[in-house]
């Protein structure tokens, strides 16, 4: 019997705010343990939570990005459990009236397209973080407190290609938005994923398992397409699948069981009696819309449709919002917009690791770059000689100090290459009646003297066009 | 005495340390202090503090579920017997820029959670008019440092009725504003929803001008009010003439002793002469004898997770465990009183997934009912008056009233119904009854306090019972 795969997918994802979702200590990455904490991430007595207005204008442009409908009332509930790493016995958290509704994203794969339907987005606060040792367990309570979205997609998506397509989806679309490093190995994204598989062509759903802290877009794919085989075998054996939560372990590449679920936990969730509903004014939200960056589907839009690029330089670029960030900016100095592109997918990141790419405006600047764009543009510089001048022009010397330096010009002045092409064509008359006779390789071997007359510096374009008129001029009668 | 007349006529040295001996020489009897401040660095402090500051050099108590920072601060519970503040409330850093000098902290039922005072990990606290009675709770502390005159303002708190009971029963002001018209950060909750910031004092006076230092917004607290701070000490006549004020008739009649009755209805008789008008207003009688059910169901479900915080891992007494999950729990075993215990029982029990709609959720539904009850009852009057309880301080062992009865249900738990709404209400004393004080409670409208504070000087003016002290020891 061959089964479909039904995967739903939940994401935390910590919101790029400078303070806490609700007090004003910092919210910094990799500072020293228990540094970044106030009495209030601490659960101490008698502390209140105040809302940080930046996360809620964070969560905001998710939804919006998400295409959520939006509750203009924004109200928290608490989810009590005790567990060491939650100071104050409860997480405040969206259950009753999340802040983003039935939102949706279109993916895209080998497979074709897809809408995957959002469930839910809702703003709550992460926990502390555990490290457990043989006899001890330390805890750092840096992350407690720490603003997060979590957001919830139907089971709609079908493969493993699928579950990937949506993380990297979503990651694109937080990234671009500004509201999250999303960096799955730091834990500043972290995914969930439901599955489950059916008969093929049934509707009702099959027993799913959850996989826990996925933390990187391979291990998704790991995860998944061995928790498919795993399932498989198990119904192919007339077996039944075990509800429970398991985490994908890499030295078995395979998902390995965590716990069983026995019920649902009561986490007896009541609404937040410290935080008073906040009403959201229709033009505040209008403001927050206005005010989103151009996303990477409008951005791909704008490529393919106004700048005439191609669908796949277009995916290329708008993958990498720093290269694609660059390309705009290099298009401020220079009209040969493929040109531009070209270089940008090709050639910069062969020099420039995705690290670097954000502080390259230091050394290269899109105005150096678009200055030998320029160049190539203008049949001055060849594409070969660009790239010898690229690695110097990317340790931020000018164009025209490598020029000069490396003495490259290209030969384009029509009477000097004219005298060249004589002399050249005066020197192999056989040459002429083979080319004339049709044998191809007679030209290239023709353009391969006048550049070694000319030291590689002769213009191959103008060459050629002038080698092709005389040639025809001096065909044998 | 009033404070404003008090400062102009000793200095802060001599108000401190005369507070500092009265208390000392109580707290044998009363117990009613957990732990004495330091006063010397407060002191010394005030050359910071401009002299005209409202509560210049004035001593007073918080109490002892108010942070302090570096002083013990327990919540009136062994787990946090050991717990010292890492940060002030808001309202320590107010009344410290009042000139306020904190001399002690005092003794309440654990974690707020009574009446009575009773359930204190220090012990109980005595009634200073009869040391064989109780002091109320869960302010008892508070309470009985006003009255017994060592300070003349103490902080409180009042979830149920727990600043205006013990007001009554020890014959001293107790206050209780509009939800929101106090910060509460740094205050160890009991029910987030109902706590309120209350205060004693001895006199109207002194009442108005405490609210003008407590007040105001705190953007620590998000429900505090952005509503303005008036000048409520400014120009209180005490004139009732004009003034239409209800009385309800439930509580009344749902009153046995028959001085109690008699000190009340001579007052209504007074307040008429004094040119009020004084109605008879009936409310719901079904819906108050709900008051009490539906308080313990929000209020223990609250407080369960309000204090899932005391663990005994980053603070507080922390008992031995093989790992954390043990810790914890032995942490909470032994920390909490029993009462305590079977109160987090109820709270949680009230929010399961399968009890939270026929318990939890129906009991906001019973006190929006409740609430809107008593904004009908308060509409087209200035306030509302009910004696505050049907009779003096219980002894410490009295367990003979029937707590299903509508004496109880309705005469002493009525007042739970302006933490319910957020009115404004205060206690004052009515009088005594075999030499024990009762006192007069009084609700107004949201954000009235003005106006509450001019009736209530217009009553005090009639009952004559301003700056009552009962001294206690030598």
């Amino acid at each position: 019997m061959n089964y479909e795969t039904v995967i739903g997918i939940e994401i935390h994802c910590e919101l790029k705010t400078k303070t806490k979702m609700f007090s004003s200590a910092p919210v910094s990455f990799a500072k020293h343990q228990n540094s970044c904490v106030n009495e209030i991430d601490l659960g101490h007595p008698g502390t209140l939570p105040s809302v940080n207005k930046e996360a809620v204008i964070q969560a905001l442009k998710a939804c919006m990005a998400l295409n959520c409908t939006i509750d203009p009332v924004i109200r928290f509930d608490r989810k009590n459990y005790y567990y060491p790493d939650l100071p104050k016995g409860y997480q405040i958290t969206q259950q009753f009236h999340p802040v983003g509704l039935r939102g949706s994203v279109t993916i895209e794969t080998a497979a074709g397209k897809r809408d995957v339907r959002i469930n839910r987005l809702h703003m709550e606060e992460d926990t502390a973080k555990q490290f457990h040792y043989a006899t001890e367990t330390w805890i750092d309570y840096n992350r407690a407190g720490t603003p997060l979205v979590e957001i919830v997609s139907e089971p709609d998506m079908r493969s493993a290609d699928e579950a990937v397509a949506f993380v990297e989806k979503l990651r694109t679309l937080l990234y671009y938005l500004g509201v999250s490093d999303v960096k799955m190995e730091e834990g500043s994204m972290r995914c969930d994923i439901n599955i489950s598989l059916r008969p093929e062509g049934t509707t009702e759903y099959g027993v799913k398992t959850e996989i826990k802290n996925l933390n990187s877009i391979n291990n998704i794919r790991l995860a998944v397409e061995s928790e498919i085989i795993r399932q498989t075998a198990i119904l192919s054996a007339g077996d039944k699948v075990e509800q429970a939560t398991r985490r994908y372990d890499d030295t078995l590449k395979s998902t390995v069981m965590m716990r069983k679920k026995e019920g649902n936990v009561d986490y007896k969730y009541f609404p937040e009696p410290n935080i008073p509903p906040i009403r959201l004014a229709a033009e505040w939200i209008e403001e927050i819309r206005s005010s989103l960056p151009e996303l990477p589907e409008q951005r791909s839009i704008r490529y393919t449709e106004v700048l005439g690029l191609s669908d796949y330089d277009a995916k290329i670029l708008t993958q990498n919002k720093e290269l694609s960030d660059y390309f705009d900016e290099v298009l401020n100095y220079t009209t040969f917009t493929k040109l531009a592109a070209n270089w940008c997918i090709s050639e910069l990141p062969a020099y420039v690791s995705q690290e670097n790419l954000s502080e390259l405006h230091t050394t290269l600047t899109p105005k150096s770059l678009a200055s030998m764009i320029d160049k190539i543009g203008q049949n001055i510089v060849s594409s070969k000689q660009a790239k010898e001048i690229f690695p110097h022009l990317i340790k931020g010397e000018s164009l025209q100090s490598i020029i000069d330096r490396l003495h490259i010009s290209q030969v384009s002045d029509t009477a000097e290459l004219s005298d060249i092409i004589n002399k050249t064509l005066d020197e192999q008359p056989q040459s002429i009646v083979d080319y004339h006779n049709g044998k191809d390789r007679a030209l290239g071997f023709l353009v391969g003297q006048i550049m070694k007359k000319t030291k590689g510096q002769a213009n191959p374009v103008v060459t050629n066009e002038l080698l092709l008129a005389e040639l025809t001029r001096r065909k044998p009668e | 005495m009033n404070i404003k007349e008090t400062i102009k006529l000793s200095t802060p040295i001599e108000r401190v340390e005369k507070a500092l001996k009265l208390a000392h020489q109580g707290q044998p009897f009363l117990n009613a202090v957990v732990t004495f401040v330091d006063t010397e660095k407060q002191l010394d402090n005030l050359q910071n503090i401009n002299p005209d500051a409202p509560f210049y050099g004035i001593p007073i108590v918080l109490k002892d579920n108010v942070n302090m920072k570096s002083v013990k601060t327990t919540g009136g519970s062994h787990i946090l017997a050991n717990y010292i503040s890492q940060y002030n409330a808001t309202i320590t850093d107010r009344l410290q820029a009042a000139g306020a000098i904190v001399i002690a902290k005092s003794s309440m039922d654990e974690l707020g959670m009574g009446g009575t005072n009773l359930t204190a990990a220090t012990g109980p606290v005595y009634n200073p008019y009869d040391l064989s009675r109780m002091s109320g709770g869960s302010s008892g502390g508070s309470a009985v440092l006003v009255a017994s005159g060592v300070v003349p303002f103490a902080i409180g708190t009042d979830t149920g009725d727990s600043v205006r009971k013990p007001a009554s029963f020890n014959g001293i002001i107790g206050v209780k504003p509009s939800y929101g018209r106090i910060s509460r950060y740094g205050i160890i909750p009991y029910a987030s929803s109902l706590d309120h910031v209350g205060y004693f004092t001895r006199n109207v006076s002194d009442a108005a001008l405490a609210l003008e230092v407590l007040a105001g917004r705190d953007d620590q607290d998000m429900t505090s009010s952005f509503i303005e701070v008036e000048k409520y000490s400014v120009d209180l006549t005490g004139d009732l003439s004009g003034r239409k004020i209800g009385y309800i008739a439930n509580v009344v009649r749902a009153i046995e002793n028959q001085d109690v009755l008699a000190m009340f209805n001579r007052l209504i008789e007074n307040m008429r002469i004094a040119g009020a008008e004084v109605v008879s207003i009936e409310m719901n009688e079904d819906l108050l004898n709900a008051i009490l059910p539906t308080y313990y169901i929000i209020a223990n479900s609250e407080a369960t997770a309000n204090h899932s915080n005391l663990d005994g891992l980053r603070f507080g007494v922390q008992q031995a465990g093989n790992d954390i999950e043990e810790i914890m729990s032995a942490s909470r075993t032994a920390g909490f009183g029993k009462l305590i215990r079977k109160r987090f029982v109820i709270g949680s029990f009230s929010l399961f997934v399968e009890n939270q709609e026929k318990l939890f959720r129906k009991a906001q539904k019973v006190r929006r009912l409740i609430v809107e009850d008593l904004h009908r009852a308060l509409n087209g009057v200035d306030g509302l008056i009910a004696p505050a309880s049907g009779y003096g301080a219980p002894k410490l062992q009295d367990t003979s009233l029937d707590q299903l009865s509508s004496r109880y249900l309705v005469a002493e738990n009525f007042m739970v119904i302006s933490n319910f709404s957020g009115t404004p209400s205060l206690t004052q004393p009515l009088g005594y009854v075999d030499g024990l004080p009762v006192g007069i409670n009084l609700i107004c409208h949201p954000f009235e306090e003005k106006k509450m504070f001019e009736i209530a000087a217009g009553l005090e003016k009639l009952t004559g019972l301003a700056d009552c002290i009962r001294e206690v020891g030598e």
